[in-house]
């Protein structure tokens, strides 16, 4: 098995409350049941609530250098700091309705 | 006249024969080892299983984001050593199968998250 190419980053601990005032630029297309990208492709935008923490993480980090590739999500996770990725992992990670109060 | 419909109707059923994905095929695929790994193996038989933690559930997920998912795995546009190399022995009619049987599975931890 190939190592998970993020893996190794020592990651702050998320925190799903911390996360709630982050996701405004997330649920724009992920917060809409159903919701679907128009560009490049026109396609249905995943659902994330329940996807481990180490997943999303990993996507964001891989998106925030450029290795995965998608001009959006390029856009947004360059502005994401370790701790936001972690606290947004830590949101999406969890049973539904975390950290909305 | 007649023939010219007729020979509409033949290319619209072709045509979805073609497009839409057939999750019992799909099911067996899942199953199927591809460089001595199924997709059953890490993601479990319905996907809904991850085997690692940076595995992701694909139980109920939606079928045009896996099959997108895998197609930029099997043209090397998304990264990821395990999947580019399973991913690359894919057909089209694989990809939309495989997507057809993960989406319609369900799971009870992949949910809508605000």
């Amino acid at each position: 098995m190939a190592a998970p190419a993020f893996a190794q980053q020592a990651a702050p601990a998320g925190d799903p409350a911390e996360a709630h005032k982050k996701i405004a630029m997330c649920e724009g297309c992920h917060g809409i049941a159903g919701y679907k990208t128009a560009y490049p492709m026109v396609y249905h935008v995943p659902k994330l609530g329940g996807q481990s923490a180490a997943y999303i993480s990993n996507a964001l980090n891989a998106y925030k250098v450029g290795q995965r590739v998608h001009p959006s999500m390029r856009g947004i996770a360059a502005g994401l700091s370790d701790k936001d990725i972690a606290d947004l992992a830590a949101y999406y990670s969890a049973p539904p309705g975390a950290g909305h109060k | 006249m007649n023939r010219l419909l007729a020979m509409i109707a033949a290319c619209l059923l072709a045509l979805s024969a073609h497009g839409a994905g057939k999750a019992e095929r799909g099911k067996e695929k899942a199953a199927q080892k591809i460089n001595n790994q199924a997709c059953a193996d890490c993601h479990g038989a319905t996907g809904d299983a991850p085997k690692e933690k940076d595995q992701p559930i694909l139980a109920g997920q939606y079928p045009d984001y896996i099959a997108k998912a895998l197609s930029d795995y099997k043209s090397g546009k998304r990264k990821n050593a395990v999947m580019n190399g399973v991913a690359k022995e894919l057909s089209k009619q694989d990809i939309e199968d495989l997507a057809a049987w993960f989406s319609s599975q369900k799971s009870e931890k992949l949910h809508f998250q605000r």
